[in-house]
């Protein structure tokens, strides 16, 4: 009992360690804010924060953005990393397939995603259709990557398990090739999910319009219309959601890559 | 007349018949001939070990015998098929076990059996049957990782075994275990070369483990790889190790190695 606790108060006191630097922080803020240190127009007490969240929540203008931001950051998310498992797969299996692709989609990863936005918003206008577009490209290429490399990096032993139990071509994919490269593919659904989010706060808030139709249209709009206003109390609410929303749909990824490749964390 | 003008081999069924096989390996740009004009026959049923140093080619001999690599020239037969790819015909066990990390010891049994026409309920049977065989009741449900190499190796026996091969090729199967573990399965191997009577060929370092199984020990030599001398060990299964004739036969095995 003893033992546990002990190691358990380990775990808190590394905990505690971690948060010194932001309670620092707040308090120098709480500080400078009371004390008229910075300019207040910019430089906004932590209460006008939490006035302003009070107010954000209870209007619902932060909560329909976080909503419109996790629904839209999931599907251009699920979209790209679609594409890019059933590009990648086959270009892991194919020498052909891969010097066929190779090169223009290692051209193409060269380009910065928000390079794009010019060019998909020529094609597909500033809507929603582009917005996802963007996500999605973001999301693409890590997973292609991954699992174009889990599938290459198939040891060639549990390849010849499939040959010998005279498994046919799908089945040696299905039951050799795709679990052995799981783990590698799973961390490109993370990495992935990584850029898909930087994505969609980049969409939002480069293309999103504005403070024209601001609340309801995902936290980079919210941030995007905030400062338009001068609300800069609003844009601290909106950056504290984002990073919680972040934080939140990351873990979650991360659980449930750790629950898919629970073989490899032997 | 013509009956008994029919030699020995034809009259009585070759499990293995390999004819003047030769394969070679390109390494930095050099030819390695791995194997130069083997021929071998093995009998149904018999017990068949390959000996040699490193580099002899007995590895690449079993790759061919399972289908995973082609010859350069010549034939391997299996029960009068020419052997071009994996068969279910022929299993294999690796000195690595090669069982596949993200299955159980079921699974990973089960697998081998993916394209037996039998009903799920009947290769479960099969599968436990196994399982009791190689002596790993228990384990059933557990991963590779949680098994030790002996545990291991006999999963992989078991893998082996399940599509009911007629021939079982062996590649030092007990090469990575210690003394104690090796000799435990080499008697179990003793007992179910006994009990399924297939084929077995079967690669090793180990002279001791040759004599102890073996019907026929082949003693190859490398550069090029060939066989030297094939010596019989005409003696009855279990054996004594420390019985004056498996000594004598060991000693002219080690001999031939160029060990004494």
């Amino acid at each position: 009992m003893s033992a546990s606790t002990s190691s358990h108060d380990g775990v808190w006191a590394d905990r505690l360690r971690g948060g010194v630097i932001p309670l620092v922080l707040l308090l120098a803020w709480v500080f400078a804010a009371e004390t008229g240190l910075g300019n207040p127009q910019i430089f906004i007490p932590p209460s006008a924060v939490v006035a302003a969240a009070i107010e954000s929540i209870g209007n619902g203008g932060v909560t329909a953005a976080i909503v419109a931001t996790i629904l839209r950051a999931l599907s251009g998310f699920a979209l790209g990393a679609l594409l890019g498992l059933l590009i990648g797969v086959p270009l892991g299996l194919s020498g052909v397939a891969r010097n066929v692709l190779a090169p223009s989609l290692n051209a193409a990863r060269q380009v910065a995603l928000f390079a794009w936005i010019p060019l998909l918003s020529a094609w597909l206008g500033t809507g929603e259709t582009m917005k996802i577009a963007l996500i999605a490209l973001g999301a693409f290429f890590p997973m292609l990557l991954n699992a174009e490399a889990g599938c290459r990096n198939v040891p060639v032993p549990f390849r010849e398990v499939g040959r010998l139990a005279e498994l046919n071509p799908s089945e040696q994919v299905r039951y050799i090739i795709l679990p052995a490269a799981a783990p590698v593919i799973i961390s490109g659904l993370e990495m992935s999910f990584a850029t898909a989010w930087l994505g969609t706060i980049g969409a939002e808030y480069l293309i999103g319009t504005g403070y024209v139709n601001g609340a309801g249209d995902g936290l980079g709009v919210f941030l995007a219309a905030s400062r338009e206003y001068g609300r800069m109390d609003l844009v601290i609410v909106g950056i504290i959601a984002l990073a919680i929303t972040g934080l939140v749909l990351d873990r979650l990824i991360v659980g449930i890559s750790k629950r898919l490749s629970s073989w490899q964390s032997h | 007349m013509a009956i008994a003008l029919a030699p020995d081999s034809l009259t009585r069924t070759a499990a293995v018949e390999i004819r003047a096989v030769s394969k070679s390996f390109l390494v930095d740009g050099n030819a390695i001939h791995a194997l130069q004009s083997v021929s071998l026959s093995v009998a149904d049923g018999e017990f068949v070990s390959l000996v040699g140093p490193s580099g002899c080619g007995k590895s690449t001999l079993l790759r061919l015998l399972a289908g995973l690599d082609a010859p350069d020239s010549g034939h391997l037969i299996e029960h009068g098929q020419p052997i071009d790819k994996p068969s279910l015909a022929r299993g294999i066990v690796f000195q690595d076990h090669r069982l596949l990390p993200w299955l159980t010891v079921e699974q990973n049994i089960m697998l081998s059996m993916k394209k037996q026409p039998l009903a799920i309920a009947q290769k479960a049977e099969i599968t436990q049957e196994l399982i009791s065989l190689v002596g790993l009741d228990g384990f059933e449900k557990a991963h590779p990782h949680q098994l030790s190499g002996g545990m291991s190796q006999r999963a992989a026996i078991a893998r082996g075994l399940a599509p009911n091969p007629r021939v079982l090729l062996l590649d030092e199967p007990f090469g990575a275990l210690d003394s104690l573990t090796r000799s435990h399965l080499q008697t179990e191997l003793l007992r179910i070369w006994e009990h399924e009577r297939i084929t077995m060929l079967m690669v090793t370092h180990d002279v001791e483990e040759a004599v102890y199984l073996s019907d026929r020990i082949v003693v190859m030599e490398p550069r090029p790889g060939r066989i030297s001398r094939i010596v019989d060990v005409p003696l009855a299964k279990p054996r004594r190790r420390t019985d004056p004739a498996f000594v004598a036969i060991k000693d002219e095995i080690l001999e031939l190695l160029g060990v004494h």
